[in-house]
């Protein structure tokens, strides 16, 4: 039972890196990245090639995945959503769901669809916490995903930068009229957020391997960072750790009952889904989020 | 001159204002009439397609153009329609004259139903919404053993009236003369008060709440109206294709039919039916194209399946950044060029 909680933590905690990632770009800057899971998944990919193919050591090929990542961000930024700035919120996602698409597809052609796996200091080696044996990428998982948490939420309510980046979301005009660089920190927040993704992503990649098909823990992230509402760090955290236990809740208990003719099999995969309906139909601002007024 | 001028509300509002007009309609029914004598079986069916997907299209223009509601999930409106056909015809045994319209009922139900929740949520939720719908829609018709899940459905042929519609040729009249129908409908709908509420919903729905358009019941008209076109192509995609899987609805046709209505134009009917026909034929102009130059690159066929997905997000974004009109847009900015030639304006 433990075990079943445990590995829901673990689970939770990627998606809980993944909807910080989402939470931080929709913070700063009001758009809903859907190529959160294509960006952690080409992260994971990246390090991949510098650990296995390239033969560097795994902290190295670590980092230089991180780098490149934020750098890819800041890029995607730089092309294309400074373009989109007076557009209504539609196009905005929407490009977002194109460049998924286009990643997705550069990723194979890159990469191919093989299944592939990262070998790290971590793999293979268990600890055991009274009694109970846990994989140690598992705990590492945990445990980076905590500090991030403790940094983000301090960069957010603390540091200079991190209020500057809450105003940009709120107000982007009175904000540049304060004498804040917006494109800067627009540029800077996507670099974060898909350093975030990559760490993610590297962190799924522990834990299977590294595909194609990553991109769709992203989507069941987007359901953590909406139960947890949309402009919550703690609230991102929380909803992908609820999400994570959930999952496995449900895919112990769930799994293989029948209700007349139909078979609940593969329950992990959509139960992130029914929650996030769930959470839309009841409370859409999710459990720490505020309400959005809208002015006519 | 007097013909440029229109004095009266008969004239304001027809569909084919004058001669010339009606000289390229006639020659467009000319050609759909005659073009299956002509053109061999690939075109024909891929054609075919092309007219089922203009269906689609035109749903979700109705929905997420005209009202302004995004939806992710409309691959999952298809699928009922489809599944629901399938199911009528093999189980229930109803001839497909009833079944056609009564998938498009069924998928229009719950069309309905996702439209009630949809009140709620707004823009990105709303499209998380939908997202979420389309995947558990998924789930259950793979999970179900009244769908058979991967295994597939197999779907009688179309039968009207002892009619049996084997070949290429017959299904082709009969996709075009329903797709011709469904844009007459669509081009209707869009000239009358619901046209004009939906897309006063689209630009400030509170606003629109304000001058006495009841929201609640558009905007759930909007859904229903939008999933019985999507049941209508289901239903006649499962009869073309005479066998349905779960997989074959998922997200990619969502992400497919949003290319459609982005690069067509979002809000217009002629943009539908543009960005259907060209959505459509570029995954076979990426096999056309892999193939002949397969002699000297042997290795692109093997990325012919990267190459769709990617192409449909290129052409989305590529059309959102460079002209958000699409491809009506693109039309009416030569329309515009050449009436008002040599002035600018």
């Amino acid at each position: 039972m433990i075990e079943i909680w445990l590995n829901g933590l673990c689970t939770g905690s990627i998606y809980a890196l993944l909807a910080l990632g989402f939470v931080l770009i929709y913070k700063s800057t009001g758009i809903l990245n859907f190529a959160q899971g294509e960006l952690a998944m080409v992260g994971a990919f990246l390090c991949y090639t510098f650990a296995m193919l390239l033969d560097l050591p795994y902290v190295v090929a670590f980092l230089i995945a991180l780098a490149i990542g934020a750098i890819l961000g800041a890029f995607l930024d730089a092309l294309f959503f400074r373009k989109m700035v007076g557009e209504p919120i539609f196009s905005t996602i929407m490009v977002t769901v194109g460049l998924a698409s286009i990643l997705s597809c550069v990723a194979g052609i890159l990469w191919g669809h093989d299944v592939h796996a990262i070998h790290s200091p971590f793999t293979h080696r268990t600890a055991s916490l009274g009694g109970i044996v846990l994989s140690q990428g598992a705990l590492y998982t945990i445990g980076a995903s905590l500090v991030l948490i403790v940094i983000f939420v301090l960069f957010f309510n603390r540091s200079l930068l991190g209020i500057a980046m809450k105003g940009t979301a709120e107000d982007p005009h009175t904000s540049g009229l304060l004498g804040i660089p917006v494109k800067r920190i627009h540029m800077l927040s996507w670099a974060i957020g898909s350093a975030v993704a990559v760490v993610a992503g590297i962190f799924l990649a522990e834990q299977s391997f590294v595909r194609l098909s990553m991109s769709h823990t992203g989507i069941k992230a987007m359901a953590a960072a909406i139960l947890g509402g949309m402009d919550s760090i703690g609230g991102a955290i929380l909803g992908g750790v609820l999400i994570g236990i959930v999952e496995g809740l449900a895919a112990n208990y769930l799994s293989g009952m029948e209700i007349g003719d139909f078979q609940f099999g593969d329950v992990k995969d959509v139960a992130a889904f029914g929650i996030m309906i769930l959470v839309l139909m009841i409370r859409p601002q999710g459990i720490f989020g505020k309400r959005k007024v809208e002015r006519v | 001159m007097a013909e440029h001028f229109k004095i009266s509300y008969r004239q304001d509002m027809a569909l084919f204002p004058n001669l010339w007009v009606r000289i390229w309609l006639g020659i467009l029914i000319l050609l759909l009439l005659m073009a299956p004598c002509f053109l061999p079986r690939y075109p024909l069916s891929i054609l075919n397609e092309m007219g089922i997907a203009v269906i689609g299209a035109l749903g979700l223009n109705l929905l997420t153009g005209y009202t302004g509601q995004i939806s992710l999930g409309h691959g999952a409106f298809v699928a009922i329609g489809a599944y629901s056909s399938a199911l009528l015809t093999e189980k229930a045994g109803l001839p497909f004259l009833i079944s056609l319209p009564l998938s498009g009922l069924i998928a229009a139900g719950l069309g309905l139903i996702v439209g009630v929740p949809s009140l709620r949520l707004k823009g990105l939720y709303l499209a998380l919404g939908t997202l979420a719908f389309g995947f558990i829609v998924e789930y259950v018709l793979f999970h179900w053993g009244l769908t058979q899940g991967d295994m597939g459905m197999a779907v009688k042929k179309a039968q009207i009236l002892g009619f049996t519609f084997k070949t290429e040729k017959a299904y082709f009249y009969l996709i075009v003369s329903i797709a011709c129908l469904a844009a007459l409908c669509a081009k209707n709908l869009a000239r009358t008060k619901i046209g004009r509420s939906f897309v006063a919903i689209r630009d400030r729905d509170i606003a629109a709440e304000a001058m006495g358009i009841p929201l609640a019941q558009y905007k759930i008209m909007a859904f229903g109206v939008s999933s019985f076109y999507a049941g209508v192509a289901g239903c006649l995609l499962a009869h073309y294709q005479k066998w349905i899987v779960p997989g074959a609805f998922d997200l990619s046709l969502s992400i497919a039919y949003i290319a459609m209505i982005i690069l067509g134009g979002l809000g217009t009917i002629l943009g539908s039916v543009l960005g259907a026909i060209l959505i459509t034929g570029i995954p076979h102009g990426i096999l056309y194209l892999t193939d002949a130059l397969k002699v000297s690159y042997p290795v692109l066929s093997g990325l012919v399946v990267d190459f769709k997905l990617g192409i449909f997000g290129l052409i989305i974004v590529l059309t959102l950044l460079l002209e958000p009109r699409g491809l009506y847009g693109i039309y009416s900015r030569i329309k515009i060029y050449w009436k008002t030639w040599p002035y600018r304006y």
